[in-house]
């Protein structure tokens, strides 16, 4: 703009200085309308990591968050070997994740692969919409659906065992059942919303693939083991991925929403989640902030990693 | 042409049969909840729930109005003023910042999306969440505790921003020519343009405001607060805990046991809006989630 100046390299040095300025101002309209998502993760995101420092401390509420005293590592010490609770949950938690990932990937796939080699327009519409339908449903719903399963006098399952000539169980009082109880429930509510991402991958493929392969004679069996399953692995490697970054963090509202504060069933199914919130109550806000800050950094390693592996496998598919 | 084989036939037969199923066992909860709200509580007693509604009667849906109406009533209304506030409110939030991110012009866009990026790789856990919410913002026990924690989600940002990009930036660049600020070419020209992203969004937010019930746990303590989710959540613990048999037979004797029925019903009324609206939403949602995935 000044240009016409002829002295250029002090200007040049103030250009240089003043680029963030200069940048804010000339688009200063669109940082504004960034503002109020900035300020939301300002206020919901950034700011509580200030909390993290009572981890290692004593936290007493009148001392607030610097001033209580410093302990080091205990609360994490303790998480592992003192509580009796932490091996627990990080299993608890492993376990129900890790088969909420294999079926996750076993059962979507499956629905979007099998959608494909029927014809019938009209039952594919229909069952699709049922099979979506769950995902709409809140796990406290969930929770109320699975009592009408459970319910020791009046459900479904104990009507049937009984009818069927078997011992009725006490559902709500025997925790051994709950962690298949729960992924079953978590394959229920999201298989129809996966197996949609599947078939939006479908949906990209080069069709002249399977026109040759058809031409040359191959069953769709075939079709669907050597052309869709491999094409499909890109997606699925990217889901997976997704999943152990995130393996460490149990869903609190599956857990809750179904189990509840039931206290008999609780422990077989308490999760790292549900853990923290109700050690929150219990134990103190220290020790519940260091399990949580234990899995935020096992989720920052993770997703971290996952996410340069899915960079990486995903452009060498990308080249097929 | 080429001929059917046989196995292509019975892999066929085999897909029919094998989608049916799940299509069956995805809906049959629905139903079965739907039937026992619709039977009477006695015949549930006696043979359990059925999937056909016995003595079919509305008598538990009378029941529960007349005897917990205007609890009922008044939570439908926290739920509802919630989602659409918060809904309204995060569209607005959202797609500000989604465009924003979508003009090349933006300098530092890319500075931005990486804060937006690492509130999805680190957070800072529940508690310390937790005490700066209720000891800095005071949201226990406030009706802004429901809407405020949720008015903005990083993945629906990124999925907007997808949208935006689509729009040709020399449409902006023309409007700016004519002297438009890029409020105006946001508010004029990509706000229309993506009228269907922008519905898709809402109804995302909407639904995941309608089934909140995490920030009630959190903040709500106040019977009068409890939006319709955390209402049902509390009607089927009561209940949970009793039939675990922890309780003192003494203090289960004090507790009113929703009768089966009554439970059902709060479900159905609970999940009601959605089941109508779901017909007329679902695409959107179909074509949000397809959008995403390719994004990946």
């Amino acid at each position: 703009m000044l240009s016409g100046n002829g002295d250029g390299a002090p200007q040049a040095k103030v250009k240089k200085k003043s680029t963030f300025a200069k940048e804010i101002k000339r688009n200063h309209t669109l940082y504004l309308m960034c503002g109020p998502a900035l300020l939301f993760m300002l206020l919901f995101n950034f700011i509580p990591m200030r909390g993290l420092w009572m981890a290692f401390t004593k936290y007493d509420l009148r001392k607030g968050i610097f001033g209580s005293p410093f302990v080091g590592l205990d609360n994490f010490h303790y998480f592992f070997f003192g509580s009796g609770m932490g091996p627990r949950v990080i299993y608890n938690t492993l376990y129900i994740n890790f088969f909420n990932l294999i079926l996750g990937l076993i059962f979507p796939i499956a629905v979007a692969v099998l959608f494909n080699e029927i014809g019938g327009k009209l039952f594919k519409k229909f069952s699709q919409s049922m099979m979506f339908f769950p995902y709409f449903l809140s796990w406290v719903v969930v929770g109320a659906i699975i009592y009408g399963f459970f319910a020791t006098d009046t459900g479904v399952v104990n009507r049937v065992l009984s009818n069927l000539g078997f011992e009725t169980v006490r559902w709500y009082a025997e925790g051994k059942y709950w962690k298949p109880i729960l992924i079953i429930a978590n394959l229920w509510k999201w298989c129809g919303y996966n197996s949609i991402i599947y078939m939006a991958a479908m949906a990209g493929f080069d069709h002249s693939v399977f026109e040759a392969a058809r031409v040359d004679g191959a069953s769709k069996f075939k079709q669907i083991i050597y052309l869709t399953l491999p094409m499909l692995k890109p997606t699925a490697v990217v889901l997976t991925l997704m999943s152990v970054g995130r393996i460490f963090f149990g869903d609190f509202g599956m857990v809750y929403g179904i189990v509840g504060n039931n206290p008999v069933i609780g422990n077989d199914v308490a999760v790292i989640d549900t853990y923290v919130y109700s050690a929150m109550r219990t134990l103190g806000f220290s020790y519940s902030t260091a399990i949580g800050l234990l899995q935020s950094i096992m989720g920052l390693i993770l997703v971290s990693l996952a996410n340069m592996l899915a960079k990486k496998i995903n452009d060498g598919e990308g080249l097929f | 042409m080429i001929k059917t084989s046989t196995g292509d036939k019975v892999l066929k037969v085999f897909a029919y049969a094998f989608l049916g199923c799940m299509a069956l066992v995805c809906v049959y909860p629905l139903l079965l909840t739907l039937s026992v709200s619709l039977s009477s509580e006695r015949e549930v007693a006696l043979h359990g729930y059925s999937v056909i509604p016995q003595n079919f009667s509305l008598d538990t849906y009378t029941y529960i109005f007349a005897h917990s109406g205007a609890t009922l009533l008044r939570s439908y209304g926290i739920t509802i003023s919630v989602a659409v506030i918060g809904t309204f409110s995060a569209i607005i939030i959202t797609s500000m910042i989604s465009f924003a991110l979508s003009v090349d012009a933006l300098k530092y866009r890319n500075v931005i999306a990486f804060l937006c990026d690492f509130t999805i790789i680190f957070s800072a856990g529940l508690i310390p969440w937790y005490v700066t919410c209720t000891n800095y913002y005071h949201l226990d026990n406030n009706y802004f505790g429901l809407i405020l924690p949720s008015v903005f989600s990083v993945w629906n940002m990124f999925l907007l921003r997808t949208y935006f990009k689509g729009i040709p930036q020399s449409l902006y660049e023309a409007a700016r020519i004519d002297g438009a600020s890029y409020f105006t070419v946001y508010a004029k020209v990509a706000m229309p343009l993506c009228k269907t992203p922008l519905l898709t969004i809402g109804l995302m937010y909407f639904l995941q405001f309608w089934n909140d019930w995490w920030n009630a746990l959190m903040f709500i303590r106040d019977k009068a607060l409890w939006p319709l989710q955390y209402y049902l959540y509390n009607v089927l613990s009561n209940v949970n805990a009793i039939s675990s048999g922890t309780i003192p037979s003494g203090a289960a004797a004090n507790i009113e046991l929703p009768a089966e029925t009554v439970k059902m019903a709060v479900t159905i009324i609970t999940i009601g809006p959605i089941i109508f609206a779901y017909p007329f939403v679902q695409k959107y949602f179909v074509n949000g989630i397809m959008t995403g995935a390719v994004k990946e």
